[in-house]
């Protein structure tokens, strides 16, 4: 069914590895070099391989001039949300705009704890995850001049100050799999950005869009008002049966098809191979870009 | 009150009141500057609009490259979240990073006294076990412990609150007093609005809901007094005492004092008659700070100034004025300068026989101890576990030499290091010294015409060809990226391209080195020849090689194979792929490891070539023989650049244990060596057995033309085994089918293996230069023969 019109964008997602820091950043800077619109890290603060996520965000940015970044997903557990939206407004003022806030509700739970953070069940992960985007939007916004209070299940806020507000509406977007966490994108993101390798199949990807559309739409929202991110893995190379191996022209098939009959506009490509990164950037989403554009032409559906 | 720090100076960065891209990008901006105009460090403030100041800080590392950052984290951070942080920001901004633990809002000692064991036990990565600390605030129940910062990332207390002061004796590495404290007298016309701003993160919102918004933090309301009553002088009186306060509960705790830095904020402003404090001319200026250096214990001071112009004038009017009173007053009254001591924690982890205080002040803030955060990347090699009482980071030849001259006074082993992938050579040890040049890792093209690069010794071999590769260039070194300059060109070197362009050693022309008296030579077929012959095969023996000189090779895309095969047939494989690579043309090298045998199932070779060529019939046709050599299995044929074949990212080591290798040179594989190879194999007593070819025009040099003698050798075989006690034997079998011995492979310390390597007259004449150059053996780490007797212990460094 689906095509939601959106533009389409591609991205890059770094393994944040801290025994080769600069090696993360040249890759954020290949990402860039190689044409792509966003560059992505996981945050797994719990993780002691790994950069800080945040930090590293926003090194990356000051040492790139155009892409756009995101977490993949930030770790919202061991990240207060009235932090996290001052840091969110600060980076996208820093860097013109060009933050997004891919955001999660947390997973790994006895890491979590094992570092001084809160277990939750995963349900209430999900109602800590809604009054976190409503600080977090509430934050956002200064035109507000009343003193911002919340007094929630999860997260209190008593009077405080707004702002600063971001350079740009920063989207916030949500790695959700299961119903509930599903319907919260709806009702509230700006996306929602699985992993297709936990997808399991196409039909639940289906499913999960029509969760979405109706959560959308029980909120009074357009369902396009939800961008639909997917992070993917592949290999290039000889023709294969498997989604996303085989030649670049293949992927840019296999994308295109994700676009227009799953409602996808953004690909995200695990992977720290220089190499593939800059095919996925030259080739493939160029590919896929004129794919995407003809047959909206011939559907009617540019919107 | 004068602790003799080195006088640093800084910049206070706080966005105003409307934050917008242009205010942000001002401050970053304000950065830059700072770093152009020399001052020593910057720091963030979130300012009344709010902005995060660790993002701002981050941000400023990415726009910087030498300026220190003292970065705060956001308040309610999570303490190990914020260690990870601070680690990670030092590991992107190369060591730049002081903590402040912004205290002057939440002033409850205990929980930042929790948090100072949180961040401090998540960077102890060298310690194994993971983190436990059960606080009352902060509770860390089984975390991973690491990364560890690069350097020790110094931590700042901001409060004057009298359980702040003593948690900053107890445990920080640095106090901020509060500008409220010790209140300066202000000149008649007031200026409050700077000293405020000086100190204006704001009150905010707590996710628990702790904090109430709007009540201005204790230390940020009071300004300057308001009138300028107060005679000049009487108000540090406020500020030493909190200086005591700290003082004593430094020496309650076995620290030494002077092990914690004092910052004092500063704001003031530049105008022609003199006002109150910092109000005036920079004389004003400098005569205010004087005393706050040289009664009140500060020497670092923070400017808060939202203009250039301020940031300006005092970097240029009042920085050098101040810097050469405070060098006079400290002459006139004996005050000793130095850098904080380490501090008391670290102290406490020393190795016995190590003097530590008698480090060269050249090696003394980059060295490493046991107690340092930076212990844990150094401390082990690629392959070997140690634990060393002192890593010496030289950055310079001259330094290398201050280095040298005061390891050989200590009585501990002595390791050297480039880049850490020594197998014979023990460059780390327990207890002992490593000399550690990986710093020393500059590539530069010499002459276009001649193709004459310089390389020192800790480049990687990776990084090498990523250089070399932009000018169609290269230099045949091993098969493995990682392995560093220093260790393998001061041995042989038989890399993918050796059969075609020779070993390593073959295409020096000069090295730099610093020999076991301290003093830098250069050596090459002019000047110390017999040095330069020396190095070139044993080169650990005589000192440090600085530089080497090299003259490389047009090399373009190459192929790269990689084949898979069924070697059950383990004899007839090895004596099948030995004869078609001594029948191959030059342009192919090549290499096979064989696994442990697995019950029941076919023993796997697996098999890497190299055709220096970017034609694929020419490839084709060097593969073909090769790949017929047993039953293939799979395969992948690239064309690459050879720079892309040697790539290997940058990481450190963390191995454990020690390497148990027996290694050999050989001319044929002969039926019967490769039939007593396979029965090596098949016994399972090594699990990693690697035969690289050799010979073509490595062979070409004469045995006697360089240290490196085993030159009529056309392979090199090497076998990792899980113990010695069941490896030499085996191997030793294996001996009467060798022709010689490359070190670089070797872990037997028997002194055969020292004959094997440097056969008759290469001994004798290597054992006369060890007697003229380092007759102390100084140099023992690898492959050491005595200058005199028979005696020889290959490797006797290890501890
Ligand atoms: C994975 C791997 C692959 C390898 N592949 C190859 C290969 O293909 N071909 C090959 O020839 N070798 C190969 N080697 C062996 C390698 O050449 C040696 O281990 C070499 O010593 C590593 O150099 P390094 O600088 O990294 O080692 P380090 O551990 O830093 O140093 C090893 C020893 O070299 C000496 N040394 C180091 N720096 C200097 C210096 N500046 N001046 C004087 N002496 C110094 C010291 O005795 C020291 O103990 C390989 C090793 C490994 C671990």
């Amino acid at each position: 069914m689906p095509d939601y019109g959106h533009d389409l964008l591609f991205g890059s997602f770094i393994t944040p590895a801290n025994a080769t820091p600069h090696e993360v950043v040249a890759l954020a800077q290949e990402s860039e070099a190689a044409g792509l619109d966003l560059v992505t890290f996981q945050d797994h603060p719990y993780q002691a391989a790994f950069l800080d996520t945040w930090t590293l965000l926003s090194y990356v940015a000051a040492r790139t001039e155009r892409i756009r970044l995101s977490g993949n997903v930030i770790n919202l557990p061991l990240r207060p949300p009235a932090v996290l939206a001052r840091a969110a407004a600060s980076l996208d003022l820093l860097s013109g705009g060009r933050f997004e806030l891919g955001l999660g509700a947390g997973g790994f739970w006895d890491a979590i704890e094992a570092m001084g953070g809160r277990r939750l069940t995963p349900g209430q992960a999900v109602d800590a995850l809604s009054e976190a985007i409503d600080i977090i939007r509430g934050l956002w916004d200064p035109s507000d001049t009343s003193r911002f209070r919340v007094d929630g299940t999860y997260y209190q806020v008593a009077g405080a100050k707004r702002g600063p507000a971001p350079a740009h509406d920063i989207g916030i977007w949500l790695g959700a799999y299961k119903p509930k966490m599903l319907r919260l994108t709806g009702a509230k993101a700006d996306g929602w950005l699985p992993s297709l390798p936990y997808m399991g199949s196409l039909d639940a990807i289906t499913e999960a869009n029509a969760i979405i559309d109706e959560a959308a739409d029980g909120a009074g929202r357009e369902p396009a008002a939800v961008r639909r991110l997917l992070n993917v893995s592949g290999r290039f190379g000889a023709a294969g049966d498997g989604l996303l191996t085989g030649p670049p022209e293949q992927w840019a098939e296999q994308l295109a098809v994700l676009t227009l009959e799953y409602g996808f506009s953004s690909y995200i490509l695990m992977g720290d191979d220089p190499a593939v990164i800059r095919t996925f950037g030259g080739e493939v989403a160029p590919l896929v870009r004129d794919l995407v554009a003809k047959e909206r032409a011939a559907r009617g559906t540019v919107r | 009150m004068d602790y003799g720090h080195p006088l640093r100076f800084g910049v206070l960065l706080a966005p105003g009141e409307h934050v917008a891209t242009k205010a942000l990008e001002d401050l970053v901006d304000l950065a830059e500057l700072s770093e152009e105009l020399g001052y020593d460090l910057v720091t963030f403030s979130g300012g009344p609009a709010q902005a995060d100041p660790w993002t701002l800080a981050s941000w400023a590392a990415g726009r910087t490259s030498r300026v220190r950052l003292l970065a705060a984290p956001a308040r309610d951070g999570n303490p190990a979240v914020v260690a990870r942080a601070a680690a990670s920001l030092d590991l992107l901004a190369g060591g730049r990073v002081d903590l402040a633990l912004a205290t002057a809002h939440t002033p409850d000692a205990d929980a930042v006294g929790e948090a100072i064991d949180v961040i401090r036990g998540i960077w102890s990565a060298s310690e194994r076990s993971p983190l436990y600390v059960e606080g009352k605030h902060h509770r860390v129940a089984g975390a991973d412990r690491g990364p560890a910062p690069s350097r020790t990332v110094p931590l700042w207390i901001d409060g004057a609150d009298p359980a702040l002061l003593r948690l900053t004796g107890q445990k920080a590495d640095g106090w901020t007093a509060p500008l409220a404290l010790g209140t300066p007298p202000a000149h008649p016309g007031g200026h409050a609005e700077d000293g405020t701003a000086a100190d204006s993160a704001p009150a905010d919102s707590a996710p628990a809901g702790t904090a109430p918004a709007g009540t201005a933090p204790a230390g940020t309301a009071a300004g300057p007094a308001p009138d300028g009553s107060v005679v000049d002088g009487v108000w540090v009186g406020e500020l030493v005492a909190a200086q005591r306060v700290i003082d004593a509960a430094a020496a309650e705790a076995g620290r030494d004092p002077r092990e914690i830095r004092r910052l004092a904020r500063i704001a003031g402003r530049f105008t022609a008659d003199r006002g109150g404090f910092l109000t005036g001319p920079p004389e004003k200026w400098v005569a205010d700070l004087l005393p706050l250096v040289l009664d009140a214990g500060f020497a670092t001071f923070v400017l808060s100034a939202g203009d250039p112009e301020t940031v300006r004038r005092f970097a240029a009017e009042v920085v050098p004025v101040l810097r050469t009173a405070v060098d006079r007053e400290r002459r006139a009254r004996g005050v000793a300068e130095s850098a904080p001591a380490r501090s008391a924690f670290v102290r406490s982890k020393r190795r016995e026989g190590i003097d530590y205080d008698a480090v060269p002040a050249s090696l003394a803030a980059t060295a490493v101890e046991p107690g340092d955060a930076a212990y844990a990347r150094v401390r082990s090699t690629y392959l070997r576990g140690g634990s060393p009482g002192l890593v010496l980071r030289p950055g310079t030849p001259a330094d290398v030499g201050d280095a040298i001259r005061f390891a050989r006074t200590q009585p501990v082993k002595l390791s050297i290091r480039s880049a850490g992938h020594g197998i014979s050579g023990r460059s780390t040890n327990n207890g002992g010294i490593v000399i550690d040049v990986s710093r020393l890792n500059a590539i530069e093209v010499l002459d276009k015409e001649t193709r004459r690069v310089r390389i020192e010794p800790g480049a990687r071999w990776s990084d090498v060809a990523a250089a070399l590769a932009p000018h169609g260039w290269a230099l045949s070194s091993g098969d493995y990226g990682g392995v560093g300059v220093g260790g393998l060109a001061t041995a042989g070197g038989i890399g993918w391209l050796v059969r075609e362009h020779g070993l390593t050693i073959d295409h020096l022309r000069a090295v730099e080195m610093v020999l076991a008296d301290g003093s830098q030579v250069r050596a090459d077929e002019q000047e110390n020849p017999e040095l330069f012959w020396g190095v070139r095969g044993a080169g650990a023996n005589f000192g440090i090689v600085t530089s080497f000189e090299f003259e490389v090779d047009e090399v373009g895309d190459v192929g790269f194979a990689q084949f898979v095969l069924d070697a059950t047939d383990t004899a007839d494989f090895l004596e099948r792929w030995g004869a078609a690579m001594e029948a191959a043309p030059r342009d192919v090298t090549s290499a096979v490891i064989l696994g442990r045998p697995r019950p029941g199932q076919p023993l796997i070779a697996q098999m890497m070539a190299v055709v220096d060529s970017d034609d694929a019939d020419t490839i084709v046709s060097r593969l073909q023989p090769l790949a017929a050599t047993a039953p293939l299995l799979d395969y992948s044929i690239q064309v690459l650049p050879y720079a892309a074949v040697m790539h290997v990212p940058p990481g450190t080591h963390d191995a454990q244990g020690e390497p148990v290798t027996r290694a050999a040179l050989a001319d044929h594989l002969t039926p019967e060596l490769s039939a007593a190879a396979a029965r090596l194999v098949r016994s399972g007593l090594t699990y990693f057995f690697h035969i690289r070819s050799v010979g073509g025009a490595a062979s070409d040099v004469a045995p006697d033309a360089t240290a490196y003698a085993g030159r009529s050798a056309n392979f090199q075989l090497v076998a990792f085994g899980h113990s010695r006690g069941d490896l030499d034997p085996a191997w030793d079998a294996l001996l009467p089918h060798f022709s010689g011995q490359y070190i670089n492979f070797e872990t037997d310390r028997r002194p055969e293996r020292v004959h094997e390597a440097y056969p008759g007259d290469t001994l004798r004449r290597l054992r006369a230069l060890k007697r003229r150059y380092d007759p102390a053996k100084v140099f023992r780490d690898n492959f050491a023969f005595d200058p005199a007797e028979e005696d020889v212990t290959p490797g006797a460094a290890a501890g």
